[in-house]
């Protein structure tokens, strides 16, 4: 029950993402130009760029998560989409799982994509370990898709409306990000030395925003 | 506001348990009442007609009828469950319909009703026949954003016809709408009462009828009569 639900709002967020294509031609051209500018600004330095390629591509992300998060609860508000999903008999955490499962493939896509033009425009190594990139990826991306589905809903909910977003999300995303951005540094050298920790606790951070996400959706939805 | 109906309906012989009992039911909005005292019992199998003007409060007595929201004082239940501790039982079984239609402008007619569902659980297959009862058929793949609003409303209709609810909310539920569409809402109100649904409608208009049982006037959020 609970991952049919799941499954059902996932898709049907996805779709619509698919359809309208708000958080992409948002977020993209954003990242796109902020990696460029960085480009310019810290030269040709090969090292200078391969330090800080990570912290640009996670703030991309950041940016790119708290935008999507906001537009999809604005898609649940337009006809107050919403309350259909408050008046059905469903666990509402799984209504929750399901919009941060559509967070996280969007965001991987999204990532995916600025990764490629870091990757081609800095000449930046991949390392020789790509699978614990994409994984450390993955935890990353799920940490701030899990908090950006459970405070999103607030900025539509709320009488803050969109500005309480980012005031909410930016400072306990904080240590997603600082792990997130630390992890693949050493990685593209080749150094797996301390990635286990890093990843550790980004696998903690998910693990604690998507239970207390599951937990308190519910509450946040009611009236 | 004038006065009682005179219904010409037969009356609802039922055995059914009261469909919606409130009692004392008040709403306050930032201090302000929108809902005020009011009591309330409705068999089940009634057709119901709320009406009032604008700020009566009607709308705001549908929504804690449906649980969309909670009753600040009061309380009562609804088909036999408990307003504020058995919500998922009573939203199983009611359907609140309003000008918010709650429908995805970028899904199709037919996504939305197959996302719905898959919320309640229900077949797929009855997604066509019921695009097909309020005409919308032939628009099924287009999406509900390139819609007016009459079409948004018969839509949510289509979903409502889909689950098939006990008890139905009808909030304005003439307002925007054709000629046409308005037959699929009167076809929905007479065919209720073959099907034992209980139904209660908020309008500022007059009720036709031969399709309503009782008529409840409300001002000032507070019922004035009967």
């Amino acid at each position: 029950m609970i991952l049919r639900v799941a499954q059902a709002v996932a898709a049907k967020d996805l779709r619509m993402e698919v359809r309208s294509r708000s958080a992409a031609s948002t977020v993209l051209p954003f990242a796109a130009t902020m990696l460029l500018a960085f480009g310019f600004a810290l030269g040709p330095d090969r090292l200078l760029l391969t330090a800080t390629a990570p912290a640009l591509l996670w703030l991309a992300a950041l940016f790119a998560s708290v935008e999507l998060c906001y537009r999809s609860y604005q898609n649940e508000a337009a006809n107050n989409a919403l309350e259909g999903l408050l008046l059905s008999p469903v666990e509402k955490g799984a209504v929750y799982l399901g919009k941060a499962a559509a967070a996280f493939v969007q965001l991987m896509v999204l990532l995916g994509v600025t990764a490629g033009i870091v990757i081609v425009l800095f000449g930046l190594p991949v390392g020789p370990s790509p699978v614990l990139l994409v994984l450390v990826a993955m935890l990353g991306i799920g940490g701030l898709s899990a908090l950006g589905s459970l405070l999103g809903l607030l900025a539509v909910r709320g009488r803050t409306r969109q500005a309480a977003l980012p005031v909410l999300v930016l400072p306990l995303v904080s240590p997603v990000i600082i792990a997130a951005t630390r992890a693949p540094t050493g990685l593209t050298q080749g150094n797996t030395s301390g990635i286990a920790g890093w990843m550790g606790l980004l696998a903690a951070f998910d693990a604690a925003f998507l239970a207390v996400g599951y937990i308190v959706f519910a509450h946040l939805l009611e009236d | 506001m004038v006065g009682h109906l005179v219904s010409k309906r037969a009356p609802v012989t039922t055995t059914q348990p009261a469909a919606v009992v409130l009692s004392r039911v008040t709403r306050l909005f930032d201090g302000l009442a929108a809902v005020s005292q009011v009591s309330l019992e409705i068999a089940g199998g009634e057709i119901v007609w709320l009406r009032g003007w604008n700020g009566s409060g009607k709308t705001t007595l549908l929504r804690l009828i449906a649980t969309a929201i909670s009753p600040t004082f009061g309380g009562g239940s609804v088909l036999g469950f408990d307003l504020q501790k058995q919500r998922s039982a009573i939203r199983a079984r009611t359907d609140l319909l309003s000008h918010e239609t709650r429908l995805y402008n970028d899904l199709t007619a037919a996504e939305n009703l197959r996302f719905a569902c898959r919320l309640y659980d229900l077949d797929l297959r009855l997604v066509e026949p019921a695009l097909e009862r309020v005409g919308l058929d032939e628009v099924a793949a287009v999406r509900a954003g390139n819609f007016s609003q009459g079409m948004r409303q018969r839509l949510a209709l289509a979903r409502c016809i889909m689950r098939a609810p006990t008890l139905i909310l009808l909030d304005e539920p003439y307002a925007g709408l054709d000629v046409d569409a308005r037959v699929v809402v009167d076809d929905l109100l007479g065919a209720a009462h073959g099907k034992g649904q209980t139904i209660v409608v908020a309008s500022h208009e007059a009720p036709p009828p031969h399709l309503v049982d009782r008529e409840v006037l409300m001002d000032g959020g507070r019922r004035v009569a009967p």
